[in-house]
């Protein structure tokens, strides 16, 4: 695991957008958002909304947060921290390097 | 500093976390009449329908008190201001060089024989009570297809209820949506098989008359309305033009009191205004610059779709749809002078975060791109 599990190609994730990778690929108990932000930082969170069942891939990414696609919370891309209501509970974030154009995630690793 | 918020609604609740985040340093009182405070929209969708309970929307966990140094007093009410300070129901003297009023609002009753009797949908209890009846074969009547009838209605045929959904409007949220979304979500009503009649209600006595006549129902929900909470101020002698009249920084005709959400809001707005009266408040108190205004925006979720508008479709001149009302996910965009001035959605929430930044960063838009769903929005807002 040292290496990390590669999840996507860097391109695979468009700048602004997120991907989830499936929880069953890497092993870890919710499906993982790859986040890429508008300065073209790339970031992993759990995907699932800690306020209700939304992905966050499919979130709105700016500015170092993403914004749920369901009721607006915020979580900082960094540290998965809640920074907006309705949702009041952080969400987890993970570890990803790209090496070559290639994603590695590291699950359960803080970034 | 002595800061007592009234009233633990999402404006109050909002109030006191913007207080914090800004850095505010002294004593920190909410008191709500509640078990704890909770968020309301869930009230007509998941609470109404058992999927989650009152531990599961409340607004804040509880040891969030305690790590924002909130002094938290429940199941009170806030009988009197009182100068330097506010009193409680038992007596008690709550000192304050500071007080917010986020008293919120209660659901109105229409002067038609009867009305009394009807649920309506303000608080946990009013849900409680609804869903009470809201059985498997109950046949319903909701008055008033807007945000909250809409989501009873939708949430009553979920329980296996047979609802009737009256208004006398035949495009509600036309205004916030426009006219062929409005047409379009109405329609959904008649396809989860809810009857829609197009009429007002003249009386609640023995069932209800309808435009069709006397009809019997189990249960009655009227969805038609709020009317803001200002006795606490009227009492105070804080002016009162239907809702307590504020300033800019929600700072009401008495300078040491503020007023938030519901009860204060003089212009059109839901849950994120509400939040941002409080944000304004708290940066009033803070002597900070007030947050930027926003468009407004709001959701409301029936029949298994998720929709959501952002700011004033009203001052629209030409619409654009992005996509097709038959598709899974499409949205209308509305302009004026070449400028987005709303937006409204089907399942396409980032359609609408896309506008609202663009209505404000006031970032012109091509229409034809707009309206290309091959076109991805992220590229209009940059220069």
């Amino acid at each position: 695991m040292t290496d990390g599990i590669r999840v996507a190609a860097l391109d695979d994730v468009p700048e602004g957008e997120g991907i989830a990778i499936d929880k069953a690929i890497i092993g870890t108990e919710d499906n993982v958002a790859l986040l890429r932000d508008t300065d073209g930082g790339l970031w992993a969170l759990n995907d699932t909304c800690t306020h209700e069942d939304a992905s966050l891939a499919d979130g709105w990414v700016e500015d170092g947060y993403v914004e749920c696609p369901l009721h607006s919370s915020k979580f900082c891309l960094k540290n998965g921290e809640v920074q907006g209501l309705p949702a009041t509970r952080d969400t987890c974030p993970h570890r990803v390097e790209v090496r070559d154009g290639e994603v590695y995630l590291f699950p359960n690793q803080t970034p | 500093m002595n800061v007592v918020i009234v009233g633990g609604g999402i404006a109050g609740v909002s109030t006191a976390a913007a207080l914090r985040a800004g850095g505010f340093d002294g004593d920190l009182t909410l008191v709500d009449a509640g078990e704890f405070p909770y968020d309301r929209p869930p009230l007509s969708k998941d609470y109404l329908t058992g999927a989650k309970d009152l531990g599961r929307i409340a607004l804040q966990p509880p040891q969030w008190y305690d790590e924002q140094a909130v002094r938290l007093i429940n199941r009170t009410r806030v009988t009197g201001l009182r100068p330097g300070g506010v009193e409680l129901q038992d007596g008690t003297l709550l000192p304050a060089d500071r007080v917010v009023l986020a008293t919120g609002g209660g659901a109105a009753r229409p002067p038609i024989p009867g009305c009394e009797r009807a649920h309506v949908l303000r608080t946990a209890e009013d849900a409680d009570r609804l869903r009470a009846v809201l059985r498997p074969g109950a046949r319903v009547l909701v008055v008033g297809a807007g945000l909250i009838g809409a989501e009873v209605a939708s949430s009553a045929v979920d329980l296996g209820c047979e609802v009737v959904l009256a208004d006398p409007v035949a495009r509600p949220l036309a205004a916030a949506v426009g006219a062929e979304l409005a047409a379009w979500l109405h329609e959904r009503h008649a396809v989860r098989g809810i009857t829609t009649v197009q009429a007002g209600v003249e009386s609640f006595e023995d069932g209800a008359v309808l435009a069709g006549g006397r009809e019997e129902f189990d249960a009655v929900v009227l969805g038609v309305g709020m009317v803001p909470e200002t006795a606490l101020a009227e009492a105070a002698g804080l002016r009162v033009d239907r809702r307590i009249v504020v300033n800019t920084g929600q700072v009401t005709s008495n300078p040491a009191i503020l007023a938030v959400g519901d009860s204060a809001r003089s212009r059109d707005g839901h849950w994120e205004a509400a939040q941002h009266d409080g944000a304004r408040a708290a940066a009033t108190i803070l002597g900070a610059p007030p947050p930027p205004p926003a468009a407004p925006w709001f959701w409301t979720d029936r029949h298994g779709r998720h929709v959501e508008a952002v700011g004033h479709m009203a001052q629209a001149d030409r619409t654009v749809l992005r996509g097709s009302f038959a598709d899974p996910a499409f949205s209308v965009f509305g302009l004026r002078d070449g400028l987005v001035v709303a937006a409204a959605a089907v399942d396409d929430p980032n359609a609408v975060r896309a506008a609202r930044r663009m209505i404000d960063r006031r970032i012109p838009a091509d229409p034809a791109r707009l309206g290309d769903p091959a076109v991805n929005l992220r590229t209009l807002l940059r220069p």
